[in-house]
């Protein structure tokens, strides 16, 4: 397919927790409705990315990101998960600069550090920005499948609200065991989230290994 | 593009890539675009598995029932793991004959609100029983129990309250705080610690909901300690005992009896469809209680009443109940003997202590497969999958009854363990 942008990932690894609803509605567009877990309970997502090719290079990236609802489109495939990235942050400025001229994701805009920690059964990321700690985010192990999912990740900037479908391919590992762990740390990084009413510890775990994320060209949508 | 959710050329299946949360937002601007992807997925769904839910039942939900397959059409006499009738009390000849005679008398239905016309005088006979049954002032019908948490919880909280409900509340809770507009909270499932952070600070009206038994996993409200953090916090204390009510405690009152916090608790509400298989809810408390909650609660007075036969029936279950103590004893005697052998057996039931007995495949892939061999073998019995528990926390929920023989009751220990040694699940 034309078009077609493609990173290459060393690891991946991904944490749904419940915060409260007014929290995601306070970060989101009002034309972008996030979806509720429990009545009053929206999902904050936190992925962490160890990309070891692309069009610049390797770097790691961290993405804060509220689920929403997917926009389906009759006889297309429908998506796993639909992410609103509000905050996105990358070892390199390369990589902030790509992501910002081609999909148009907020950034934290001086370079974090990202370290992966890998634990019996687990990883762990850890994210500071500016010399102070962001947030660490382990991540538990279950059984491995190969898998190619469709995810959605709305966009949002000063003109205009995007779409892109991002299609996830590799080794996963996914589950509900609540076992990992999130600390989010008092630091700007966090302005956007009430840390203490976000769970420390997330309902659905995702890991994937050696594989690609391609993403399909942007697509400009029509807002009211 | 190929819709995904539809079979693809060179790939065996996608039916275990999707279930019902991935058909819950459609597209363009009819809700009858909703439909046709969820069609073309449940036509896949169905044969490989669904089928197995809502199988038509051809005799009563007695220890064994004969049931139609809904994918050959025939019907199989099987051992019943499936239905609630704890105390198997629903097709007891003293019940049929109290609702056949109450059918005679009163005609098939209420024909009207219990506000208006749909009060009969057997009504306030059950209202009456049930009250005193649970050793309170007074009690309310409702026409099942789904409506009773609806309604009674929108009846005494508002916009601007604080409802604190465990994360596994049966959904009749959290509709009924949805409608109730309070601020809804859930705290992790049987936590005091995390209930006590959520009330932290929290000023004005605070209701909390705990549950007797958990219907999925069919473990115990730890009840000393929330109502311990919940009256630290000036919470009123709202315990649903579906699952528990006519079993639990040393009168069968329920959960909060066995804990003797029986005065304890601000609001008791219950189900009848549960231990005496039949239909309706109730909540106990003060007259006045009851009486703000026969003005407020919407989901009753807007309403046919029960049935009158459906009342009458379950006021002979109450007396059958009051009368023979020896059931609950022969329930929790089966219980015993089903958890011993189950655990000799190497199965796991999860954190279950009581008569809902989860038996934990913790494959989703596999669990209808499962189920089917199962049933082909001789038990109804059905699986629970994700997004009704969580991703590979499928089960088979067993409900027993006081009317399982022990025979019943090993020849089920025996399919249920065959099986899940030949699918690798337990040990052999």
């Amino acid at each position: 397919m034309p078009g077609l942008t493609r990173y290459g990932y060393r690891e991946v690894i991904g944490g749904f927790f419940e915060f409260p609803t007014e929290n995601a509605r306070r970060i989101l567009p009002a034309h972008i409705e996030p979806v509720e877990l429990h009545h009053g309970t929206s999902i904050f997502a936190m992925n962490v990315f160890d990309f070891t090719e692309s069009m610049v290079g390797p770097y790691k990236e961290a993405v804060m990101a509220v689920i929403v609802a997917p926009l389906v489109k009759p006889g297309e495939k429908l998506p796993k998960s639909a992410f609103y990235p509000y905050l996105v942050a990358t070892t390199t400025r390369a990589a902030r600069e790509h992501a910002i001229e081609r999909w148009h994701l907020p950034h934290w805009m001086n370079d974090v550090e990202i370290d992966f920690e890998p634990g019996p059964e687990r990883l762990t990321a850890r994210v500071r920005a500016d010399g102070s700690p962001v947030a660490d985010m382990t991540i538990t192990e279950h059984s491995w499948k190969p898998v190619s999912h469709l995810y959605q990740s709305f966009m949002r900037d000063s003109d205009q609200t995007y779409l892109a479908h991002i299609t996830m391919e590799g080794k996963q590992s996914e589950h509900e065991d609540e076992k990992g762990a999130l600390t989010l740390y008092d630091h700007p990084f966090n302005q956007a989230l009430m840390i203490s009413e976000v769970y420390e510890t997330p309902f659905r775990e995702l890991w994937m290994r050696a594989g690609m994320q391609t993403f399909e060209p942007l697509v400009e949508l029509e807002t009211a | 593009m190929e819709a995904a959710h539809k079979k693809e050329p060179g790939k065996a299946s996608v039916f275990s890539d999707y279930d019902h949360s991935n058909f819950y937002y459609g597209a363009g601007e009819d809700p009858l675009n909703l439909l046709a992807p969820f069609s073309d997925w449940y036509a896949e769904a169905l044969p490989k598995g669904y089928y197995l839910y809502s199988e038509p039942l051809q005799s009563a939900p007695d220890t064994r029932v004969l049931v139609r397959n809904r994918k050959t059409g025939e019907v199989k006499d099987l051992i019943n793991l499936a239905s609630y009738n704890y105390l198997g009390i629903s097709y007891r000849q003293e019940v049929k004959d109290a609702a056949i005679e109450a059918t005679r008398a009163y005609g098939l239905g209420a024909s009207g609100s219990p506000i208006l016309s749909g009060t009969f005088e057997v009504h306030n006979e059950l209202a009456r029983a049930v009250a005193s049954f649970k050793k309170k002032e007074a009690a309310i019908l409702f026409p099942t129990g789904y409506s009773a948490n609806v309604g009674f919880i929108s009846s005494i909280m508002r916009a601007g309250d604080h409802i604190f409900c465990d994360q596994y509340s049966h959904a009749s809770i959290v509709d009924g705080a949805i409608l109730a507009k309070s601020k809804t909270v859930f705290f992790r499932h049987n936590n005091p610690l995390d209930l006590e952070r959520k009330l932290n600070g929290v000023r004005g009206k605070k209701l909390v909901v705990v549950e007797g038994v958990y219907s999925m996993d069919g473990d115990v409200c730890v009840l000393p300690e929330i109502v311990e953090v919940a009256k630290r916090h000036g919470a009123r204390i709202l315990i649903d005992e579906a699952h528990s009510t006519f079993l639990f405690g040393p009168n069968g009152r329920g959960v909060a009896e066995h804990f003797g916090l029986d005065d304890e608790i601000d609001f008791h509400l219950g189900t009848f469809s549960k231990s005496l298989g039949g239909q309706g809810g109730f909540v106990c408390g003060s007259q006045d209680l009851i009486d703000y909650t026969n003005a407020f609660a919407r989901s009753r007075f807007f309403s046919c009443n029960l049935a009158p036969m459906l009342a009458a029936g379950l006021l002979a279950g109450i007396r059958i109940v009051e009368n023979e103590p020896q059931l609950r004893a022969r329930l929790w005697s089966n219980v015993a003997f089903l958890r011993r052998r189950f655990a000799e057996e190497g199965i796991d039931i999860g954190k279950s202590t009581s008569q809902v007995m989860p038996v934990m495949v913790n494959d989703d892939p596999k669990v209808f497969a499962i189920a089917e061999k199962i049933q082909d073998r001789g038990l109804f019995l059905q699986p629970v999958t994700y997004p009704a528990v969580p991703k590979h926390k499928s089960r088979l929920r067993v409900s027993v009854s006081a009317a399982h023989s022990e025979d019943q009751l090993e020849t089920a220990v025996q399919v249920i363990a065959s099986v899940l040694r030949e699918e690798g699940i337990c040990r052999a």
